[in-house]
Order: C-alpha cells, then sequence, then structure tokens
C-alpha cells in the first residue's frame, strides 16, 4: 500500500497541478463566454474519462461472460466505479457552467438527460453487485453492463439528432465546428492527462478489487477449515 | 455569484471529488492489507 501511495499520491496531484496551470493559466479566454468556458477542458475531459471506463466495462463485462475470469470481473467493476466519478464531475460541472452561461442549473434536454440515465445505469451496476447476494451476482452485472453501454452511443449523438440546449458538437460537428487554435492545443493537452489519470485510477481500483477478492477467498478458506476441524 | 466564482467552485470541487476518490481507494487498500495480515496471523 505505501509503495502505491507513494507513487499514485505525487502522481494525481502532478497530473491535477498541470492541468489546472493550462486550462486556467495557459489557455486563451474565449471570446463570448469570457472566464467561465475554462470549465470546458476539466469538463469535457472527465466526459471522455467517463465514457471511456464504460468502454473498459462493457468489453470486460463481454469478457466475463465468455471466459468467467475474475480479472476480467475486477477489471470491470473497477472501471465501472472509477466511470461513475468522473461522469459526477462531468454533470456538476456541468450545471455550474450552466448557471452563468444559461441562466439555469439544469434542462431536461437530450444531452443532459441520457447522462444523467448514463451515470444512474452504472450507479445501479454497483449497487447491485454491492447488495445482491448469491453466485451469480457477476454474470447478471455483466449482463446488466452489456446491456447498460447501449447508453453510451446515445449521449455521443444526441447532439446530433436533437436540437439541444447543450451546445452542437465542437469536434466532429461538421462545417462551422472546431476550435481556435490556443483553446484546441490546452483541449488536447488537458485530454491526454485526464487519460493518463482515468488509467491510474482504473489500475489503483483494480489492484483493491484483486486484493478485497483474494480476502474474500481467504476468508472462505478460513471458515471451511474451522468448518472441517 | 460571478462567473469567476463558478469556476472557482467547478475547480475546487474537481479536486475534492479526484483527491478524495484517490485517498478512499488508498485507505481502502490499507484497510485490505491489515485485514489479511490479521487473517495470517489467525492461522
Amino acid at each position: 500500500m505505501k509503495k502505491l501511495a507513494i507513487i499514485s499520491v505525487p502522481l494525481v496531484l502532478l497530473l491535477l497541478v498541470v492541468s489546472s496551470y493550462l486550462a486556467l493559466a495557459v489557455a486563451p479566454t474565449e471570446a463570448t463566454m469570457g472566464d467561465v468556458q475554462r470549465i470546458f477542458y476539466y469538463h469535457v475531459s472527465s466526459g471522455w474519462v467517463g465514457m471511456f471506463c464504460f468502454f473498459i466495462n462493457f468489453v470486460a463485462s463481454i469478457w466475463y461472460l465468455w471466459k468467467r475470469s475474475p480479472a476480467s470481473d475486477a477489471l470491470a467493476v473497477a472501471s465501472a466505479e472509477v466511470g461513475v466519478v468522473f461522469c459526477a464531475v462531468l454533470l456538476i460541472l456541468g450545471t455550474l457552467w450552466a448557471r452563468p452561461v444559461w441562466g439555469i442549473w439544469w434542462t431536461w434536454d437530450a444531452r443532459l438527460t441520457t447522462t444523467l440515465v448514463l451515470w444512474l445505469i452504472y450507479v445501479s451496476y454497483l449497487v447491485l453487485r454491492r447488495f445482491s447476494a448469491g453466485g451469480q451476482t457477476q454474470v447478471l452485472a455483466a449482463a446488466f453492463a452489456v446491456f447498460g453501454f447501449a447508453d453510451v452511443p446515445i449521449v455521443y449523438m444526441s447532439i446530433r439528432w436533437f436540437r439541444t440546449q447543450h451546445p452542437s458538437p465542437v469536434i466532429g460537428g461538421g462545417e462551422g465546428s472546431g476550435m481556435a487554435p490556443g483553446i484546441a492545443h490546452v483541449f488536447l493537452a488537458t485530454l491526454a492527462i485526464f487519460t493518463v489519470l482515468g488509467i491510474l485510477y482504473i489500475w489503483l481500483r483494480y489492484k483493491l478489487e484483486t486484493a478485497e477478492q483474494a480476502l474474500e477467498s481467504a476468508h472462505a478458506q478460513a471458515a471451511l477449515k474451522g468448518v472441517s476441524q | 455569484m460571478s462567473s469567476i466564482g463558478f469556476l472557482k467552485i467547478a475547480y475546487i470541487l474537481a479536486w475534492v471529488v479526484y483527491v478524495g476518490y484517490l485517498g478512499r481507494i488508498l485507505l481502502r487498500m490499507k484497510k485490505v492489507e491489515e485485514e489479511m495480515k490479521e487473517l495470517e496471523r489467525g492461522k
């Protein structure tokens, strides 16, 4: 644990300091919204990592259903939990950005609603894993995750399919979309930093999950030994 | 509140969530390791 803390604590702090510095000090001030637009860098990067985590959860769940490997189950839980955390930051920062720019905290438009539903799907996944008893929990959770992932492309496409309060896509949004070069450079750097941050959290959470699995099986073995003696 | 206020709160909250989550993982890891050691001592 000490080794993990020695590696992870300074690394996480470094990644957060560098990304905050880039977003708050290096990025140019956006002409229309002013300084509050700087929320964009953390908002979109958190969203990207959330979707990336749910994709890993989807792949790991399919792998678990196919091979019944405990490692893929541990990866599925780890990525779902990290995804929920990043998706929560996405939603919180979205409301904090919406209030000064739109004049409202929240609106039930397609992008916001599908993202909230996505977050609730993965919260339900974690609740299911924590509170369901019996030997089929992992299989049920994996099947749930495979279907739950269907909301990810809906979230992505929502601002393309519907006219929403949420802005149109700035990347891959067709003609008229795009960013000023200064904003784009900082955005790509923040995205890369957050990807490393997300992978680091998944790795840490995966280590924790495998340690918990080992503890659980050690408890079971100790209980069996106690019964047989 | 000014828009700078919203910006500050957004970054502070993001930091609190990310650092807090790291702390939670490390604390849980410590607890699991202690429990494992205790179990091995009991054998």
